[in-house]
């Protein structure tokens, strides 16, 4: 495995930890992380909620930061919200609909 | 050493075709203990309510036209129902319409005078000395002007007009002229020598007709407006759908408003076109359960939670309750002792069973949520927090569903056939059922003194430097 391979890894592992608590599955399974670009010590997410106005909206994205700043040779985070394209759960995995039983397309 | 990694088959996160988020929730709402302060005085003038309705069953045995029945209603509607709408509102607006609250100092301030005029007007009711309501009742009115004030600012700030807005909107509109017209009644009645053509003017409709007016433009203006805009947002929200029919959903509104309006001009007037009007206010209902049905057709989430099915059972209260409407707006229906108890049966099942049942089933969202932001949101990404169904008991909550509509269905019963016994019956059981509506609460509230955080799975340290 090189080091980039390992790299996002460590990087998915991290994300998976956090959790969207109305739902109760983790962002990236839950299809809301769009990309993630890294240079140089730098992070950068691009990412968006299930509905626009979501309540959860700045503890999820606080969220992203801690737990990317919690990874040694990580000193900075970016996270970027965007609403296009919106999200659909045809967007989840298939680990993610079983978690929280949202229906197959 | 820079690379991208490709999560989701969506974007990039370099591509330039991104839509900015509006501001941030957690910048924008009010902070939790506002919306709890409302939320739990409200459960507690819940509680006192189903006792009172045990300690004397005869209230609701009767006609309703009695200062218990008058001081219980106004606890029950002040009390509960005014104090966990509006604290809702100041949490929920925000979030529902993406802006942001004007003045959470000002929310602060009505909750005093919101407190002092609730208490002051049920006691004065209690004991029949109206010029002690209208004074209470003037202070809980400058109350209801701030929360008016404060929601009217916020809405102005609203960047997208759409059926939630509108009903907002609509909803403060109906809780002044209500507040308005109760307040007037009661300084027409205890001031008749001072301010003889106020006295005039209000003592030339029918009473009865003048409190089933202004009930009429709380609890289906205030309540039902609220309930039916509101769930546009939060049901697909909860369900993972989308609202599917946008002129369906803005006409439920406006018919709902249009039919409101002639209700309460007839039902003052005790004209025959009350049932007309009435019939408006029904075709509304009927739009919005087929937009509702519609929303979870297409819902994403294959099962409901207990929280949703709670409101919905609510929902489907309407059906009864806009038959026992008609039945009660029917020219010419002939007054006897079943046809008057029918009426507290009509505001018993719409008070209770359709209001309240729906904001029950809409606290088990809003209070988990509330006590989650204030203990956890700082925590996420720094530990393992819980997520909003962990903090109380799904199987309390069934069970609490049940003995409610044992509760609710035995109370009707028994205040039709004006039995107080059965009355207390009823009411006893809907006081277990709130006990463990409580319990459950308590177990939400629990998280603020002692929160559940466990420490993160371990991460690995990034090989190279990034």
């Amino acid at each position: 495995m090189t080091d980039t391979e390992q790299n996002e890894k460590i990087i998915f592992e991290a994300l998976r930890q956090v959790i969207d608590p109305e739902i109760g599955c983790n962002i990236l399974d839950l299809g809301l992380v769009y990309g993630v670009a890294f240079a140089a010590g730098k992070v950068r997410v691009t990412m968006t909620l299930t509905t626009p106005g979501c309540p959860m909206h700045e503890s999820i994205t606080a969220g992203v930061k801690n737990m990317l700043l919690n990874i040694e040779g990580i000193s900075n985070v970016e996270v970027d919200v965007v609403w296009d394209p919106p999200w659909h759960p045809s967007m989840m995995t298939e680990v993610g609909r079983a978690m929280t039983g949202v229906r197959n397309f | 050493m820079a690379a991208t990694l490709p999560i989701s088959a969506a974007v990039d996160a370099t591509a330039p075709r991104v839509t900015p988020a509006t501001q941030p929730f957690g910048t924008t709402a009010p902070s939790s203990t506002l919306p709890l302060m409302f939320t739990v005085t409200g459960l507690l003038a819940l509680f006192l309510s189903a006792s009172w309705i045990v300690a004397q069953p005869e209230i609701l045995a009767m006609y309703h036209y009695s200062p218990g029945a008058i001081a219980l209603t106004h606890l029950f509607v002040l009390g509960w129902l005014c104090s966990i709408v509006m604290g809702a509102m100041y949490q929920l607006v925000p979030v529902a319409l993406e802006t942001k609250l004007f003045s959470e100092r000002l929310a602060q301030i009505q909750f005093a005078f919101h407190i002092t005029g609730c208490v002051g007007m049920v006691w004065a009711f209690q004991v029949w000395n109206l010029k002690f309501v209208a004074q209470f009742g003037a202070v809980l009115a400058v109350g209801v002007a701030l929360f008016i004030y404060n929601l009217a600012r916020t809405l102005l700030r609203v960047p997208k007009w759409n059926v939630v807005a509108t009903s907002v909107a609509s909803a403060i509109g109906w809780v002044l002229l209500a507040v308005a017209a109760g307040l007037v009644i009661a300084i027409a009645k205890s001031s008749s020598e001072s301010l003889p053509k106020l006295a005039g003017f209000v003592f030339r409709f029918d009473p009865i007709g003048a409190m089933h007016a202004h009930a009429h433009l709380g609890a289906i203006g205030f309540f039902l407006v609220l309930i039916v805009g509101v769930s546009y947002k939060l049901i697909p929200m909860f369900t993972l759908s989308e609202l599917q029919n946008h002129r369906r959903a803005a006409w439920s509104v406006i018919l709902l408003n249009a039919g409101l309006a002639g209700s309460f001009v007839t039902i003052l007037l005790r004209s025959p076109w009350k049932l007309a009007f009435a019939l408006v206010v029904i075709s509304a209902l009927a739009l919005y359960t087929l937009e509702l049905r519609a929303i979870l057709w297409a819902r994403k989430r294959a099962s409901l939670d207990w929280g949703v099915r709670y409101f919905l059972t609510a929902v489907g209260f309407m059906f009864p309750l806009s038959i026992i409407a008609a039945v009660l707006s029917w020219p010419g229906l002939r007054v006897n002792a079943y046809t008057m108890q029918f009426e507290n049966v009509y505001g018993f099942l719409g008070l209770v069973g359709v209001v309240s049942f729906a904001i029950m089933g809409m606290l088990y969202k809003i209070i988990p949520f509330l006590v989650w932001f204030g203990t956890y949101s700082r925590h996420i990404g720094r530990a393992q927090v819980p997520v909003l169904a962990e903090m109380y008991s799904a199987r309390l909550q069934v069970i609490g569903y049940w003995i409610f509509l044992a509760g609710l269905l035995t109370t009707l019963v028994a205040m039709e056939f004006s039995n107080p016994v059965a009355v207390r019956w009823g009411g006893g059981l809907l006081v277990a059922s709130l006990a463990v509506f409580g319990f459950n609460v308590a177990k939400m509230l629990r998280h603020f003194v002692r929160p559940q955080l466990k420490p993160l799975a371990k991460i690995s340290v990034i090989r190279t430097a990034l």
